[in-house]
């Protein structure tokens, strides 16, 4: 009986979704938009999230969306050239904190208070950037097929157990951006005197480097390496597609925040306007959660267990003289 | 006034006429009005977004930004003494690879050119498919087959013969150097099997006839013969080598072992924000070493006529009869192209049915799945990038060896001052890495009076520009063999030069253009780090959008769209090819 309740909820809140409006834009810009044609938004949202939100936004609106899709630092030196050089040719970004920031600060972005952030917690706007859409959640993740759940981890400080020696990988801080971030970072967990014991430890567990958090999550996929430090949603991606993988329940977790913003010289301004209402809206936000991202919309969770009990901390932003100063540090711990 | 003072006085003018005369009769030769095209556009190509990159490394704002001059870049770069560590590494690295791709691929073209082994032609078709896949996908591939955990062929020996670990060990030096070498193996090959396909059976014969065995003609006649190629293939891929990322990336960093490329990736290309000021003056330094290696094969063919071996008299290269050591040549060659073709292809079929990408178990074989082809066959996307591709690789390898084939005249058959400088000019934009350099034509692009950027156009300079030498280095090793003797008897047959070089020249230099344009069309066809900063969104070619599936983690459709890249490429290798033969002339 309850199975069926739900489903019918379920069927009835999809309805109401679809059938209400995308957006609650005037309706001049929405023909405006409609007019202008396309939107053209340079972002690092990945393949399969970007796919369904466009398909879905070009089936509500007709609007079709021109994706250029790239890391942050590369969508932030395209857009930055662009604009100095006068020409302009994207109408949106999308993409991580530190480099909005930049952008922000450039003068990239118009200001637009569009109509769906109100259903944003107040912690998750950033008075700059607007909603902060999507968390990307950094934890431990492992294989359950290699790692028995009795011999994993319990904590991050268990890592630095000698019987994980070898067994963990994770993205070289020295050379990736959002890996050098959340080591800085650590001490927002345990404070800075353990988290400098911890850092030191863990370099000395010589755990295995790679690029980024991608070949880190696919190496625990493979069975080649038990435990990874890398984004906790790959447990559910990769397990979509039956790979064993769990995530270390710590309480809190760090990452970084993503936002999008509007050229203040957009080609297609309107149009973008109306992308902005759409992809902050219920139903994009709802359909990215599906598809396994931390939503920042209340209530809205990806369907990983105990993702509701996930308390997510912000990494600090560095700047590019700090980045430095950390890689140079963490080359000392961990490469030498 | 004396007749000295007088003829002082009109010394000036004098010169002035006889430089006047000397520039007109410099004028009235066709050719010297080719060269004055051909450098001009090369130049310009070469030289305008690589002047963004050189006035970056001399000022302290980003790309675009007014800033001040200084050497700061270059003291940051070049002061620590970890930088000349690195390229010491560098250099074992690159020289190791360069290597051995060379013996693989001497041994592979003789097999395949100048012997009767069995199946040869089907190992000369096949030789050239690594090329097709992105390397990053051949470093996955051999990472998954030999790393110490759970490598396949490791895992075959622990079982086979009870050891208690694999044997081998992807992740150090010669693992590193083993795997770049197999990717550089196809680059070699072709340009080497070019310079054999040209060469004149008649030297050998006579040295047989006088008494030399088989060795001895191979190591006196016909290795001498083909050094040019030998060392255009080694020149090339030695920079190749130095400047890649991706393999290091993939299996030097877990290793532990750092190359140049890993500190400007770490300091420059990688910081955040990026620092392309600091990674310009990185590029400097490794152009330094690319030219140097440009001058050093320059002098090595200096003596070009040396090299003559496509004279006027006809001539079918022979075939060297090797009896029964010809299965022993056919093992060799299947060998040889078990590591380059079969075993990433068989890697990368197996990845290609896999639900996600990981070292199959026995209950993988219940979960395999076509949906990856699916999504190749039913996604307008991909179908729009197959054509994009399609259409740059065909349009851009042959507008490049157009470019190449005149460049590679100038620089070894005239003596026109100022020739050698084409080629330093071609190598400039190619010794710098790949990210930089794409920002360095972003930013030339992106502002030109002519409304090329967002355009496919600017893909097209772009790879004119980035692989022109790849071209040039085809061509020009087979120019040098074919002899004067050709050309001047067109000329006196009252031929112009454009239709010598229609005529006479283009044909007889048809293997090399033929190997640049297969090197060229299979690189465009999957190109992204100069694409990716380019290509207008809308207008995606096939290396982007492998490069975001690869990014996003989708090795299960990169592998599927990796495998269809390479079908179409055979196809159009076996008719390139087919034009390639002497025989078909």
């Amino acid at each position: 009986m309850l199975k069926k309740i739900t489903a019918v909820m379920l069927i009835f809140s999809a309805i109401i979704l679809a059938a209400a409006p995308v957006y609650s834009q005037s309706a001049t810009v929405i023909a405006a938009g409609k007019k202008e044609g396309k939107v053209i938004v340079y972002g690092s949202l990945e393949t399969d999230s970007a796919e369904s939100a466009f398909g879905a936004f070009k089936k509500k609106t007709g609007i079709e969306v021109d994706y250029w899709r790239a890391s942050a630092t590369k969508v932030m030196d395209r857009a930055l050239s662009e604009t100095r050089a006068g020409k302009p040719l994207f109408d949106i970004i999308l993409t991580n904190d530190n480099p909005m920031q930049i952008m922000f600060k450039e003068g990239l972005f118009a200001k637009y208070d569009s109509p769906s952030a109100k259903d944003f917690t107040k912690d998750s706007i950033d008075p700059n950037l607007g909603p902060r859409y999507r968390n990307v959640v950094i934890g431990v993740v492992y294989n359950k097929d290699v790692l028995k759940p009795a011999d994993a981890p319990k904590s991050l400080e268990d890592l630095v157990k000698p019987q994980y020696r070898g067994k963990l990988v994770m993205p070289d801080p020295t050379q990736h951006t959002t890996t050098t971030q959340w080591v800085a970072s650590l001490d927002k967990l345990m404070g800075k005197e353990k988290a400098d014991k911890f850092i030191r430890d863990l370099a000395a567990q010589k755990p295995i480097l790679v690029e980024s958090l991608l070949p880190a999550a696919e190496r625990v996929a493979t069975g080649e390496t038990p435990i990874a430090i890398t984004y906790v949603k790959y447990v559910y991606i990769f397990g979509q597609r039956g790979a064993p993988l769990d995530y270390l329940r710590l309480g809190k977790f760090m990452g970084d925040g993503h936002y999008l913003g509007l050229n203040n010289k957009a080609p297609h301004g309107n149009a973008g306007k109306v992308f902005i209402d759409y992809f902050l809206g219920a139903e994009n936000m709802v359909m990215m959660a599906k598809l396994g991202e931390f939503v920042n919309r209340k209530g809205v969770y990806p369907p990983l267990p105990d993702a509701d009990k996930i308390q997510f901390v912000e990494m600090y932003d560095l700047d590019s003289k700090k980045f430095a100063e950390k890689k140079k540090e963490y080359q000392q711990i961990f490469l030498h | 006034m004396s007749v000295n003072q007088t003829i002082i006085a009109g010394e000036p003018r004098l010169t002035s006429a006889w430089n006047r005369s000397r520039l007109g009769a410099f004028l009235s030769q066709p050719i010297s009005w080719v060269f004055i095209i051909v450098g001009g556009i090369i130049a310009f190509l070469s030289l305008y977004p690589t002047y963004f990159l050189f006035y970056g490394s001399l000022t302290d704002a980003p790309l675009g930004v007014p800033g001040h001059f200084t050497l700061q870049n270059y003291v940051k770069a070049y002061s620590d003494p970890e930088a000349y560590s690195l390229l010491l590494n560098s250099f074992i690295f690159g020289l190791g690879a360069s290597g051995l791709s060379i013996v693989f691929a001497l041994a592979l073209a003789w097999i395949t050119i100048r012997t009767d082994a069995p199946m040869r032609r089907l190992f000369e078709l096949t030789a050239i498919i690594p090329n097709i896949l992105p390397p990053i996908l051949v470093s996955i591939s051999w990472v998954m087959l030999l790393n110490p955990s759970n490598g396949l062929i490791n895992g075959l020996f622990v079982k086979l013969f009870g050891m208690e670990k694999g044997p081998f060990n992807i992740y150090s030096m010669p693992g590193l150097i083993f795997v770049e070498g197999l990717i550089l193996t196809p680059l070699a090959f072709l340009i080497v099997a070019a310079a054999m396909k040209s060469m004149d059976p008649s030297l050998e014969e006579s040295a047989k006839t006088l008494g030399s065995g088989e060795f001895g003609v191979m190591s006196r006649i016909t290795f001498p013969l083909i050094r040019p190629a030998i060392l255009a293939a080694g020149t090339l891929n030695f920079v190749r080598a130095i400047e890649s990322f991706d393999t290091p990336a993939i299996i030097a960093l877990p290793a532990r072992i750092e190359v140049f490329t890993t500190k400007i990736w770490r300091e420059a290309l990688g910081s955040f924000p990026t620092n392309h000021n600091l990674a310009a003056a990185y590029g400097v330094g490794i152009l330094f070493v690319a030219l140097v290696f440009v001058y050093l094969y320059r002098r090595f063919t200096s003596q070009v006529e040396s090299f003559s071996t496509v004279t006027g008299k006809g001539f079918r290269p022979h075939q060297i009869e090797l009896g029964p050591w010809r299965y022993a040549a056919t093992g060799v060659a299947l060998f040889l192209l078990i590591l380059l073709v079969v075993l990433p292809i068989l890697v990368l079929s197996l990845v290609a049915i896999l639900p996600y990408y990981h070292v199959p178990t026995w209950q993988t074989w219940h979960n395999l799945t076509l949906s990856h082809f699916q999504y190749v066959w039913a996604t307008p996307r991909v179908h729009k990038a197959f054509i994009n591709s399609l259409i740059l690789a065909l349009l851009g390898a042959t507008l490049c060896m157009l470019l190449a084939s005149l460049a590679a005249y100038i620089t070894v058959r005239t003596k026109i001052a100022g020739r050698a400088l084409i080629e330093g000019l071609v190598f400039i934009p190619w010794a710098f890495p790949g990210t930089a350099m794409a920002l360095g034509l972003l930013w030339a692009y992106v502002d030109f009076p002519i409304p090329v950027y967002a355009t496919i156009w600017i893909i097209l300079i772009a790879y004119v520009t980035r692989f022109l030498p790849y071209g040039l280095r085809a061509v020009t090793s087979t120019i040098i063999q074919v002899h004067k003797e050709l050309e001047e008897a067109s000329i006196v047959c009252g031929a112009g030069f454009l239709t010598t070089f229609r005529r006479v020249l283009i044909p007889m230099m048809r293997p090399g253009v033929m190997a640049g344009w297969i090197i060229l069309v299979t690189i465009f066809m999957r190109e992204f780090s100069a694409t990716l900063f380019l290509y207008s969104p809308g207008a995606e070619p096939l290396g982007p959008l492998l490069y975001f599936l690869y990014l996003d983690g989708m090795r299960g459709r990169v592998a599927a769209i990796g495998l269809v890249i390479s079908l179409i490429s055979v196809i159009l290798i076996a008719i390139a090819q087919r034009y390639s033969r002497w025989d078909t002339n």
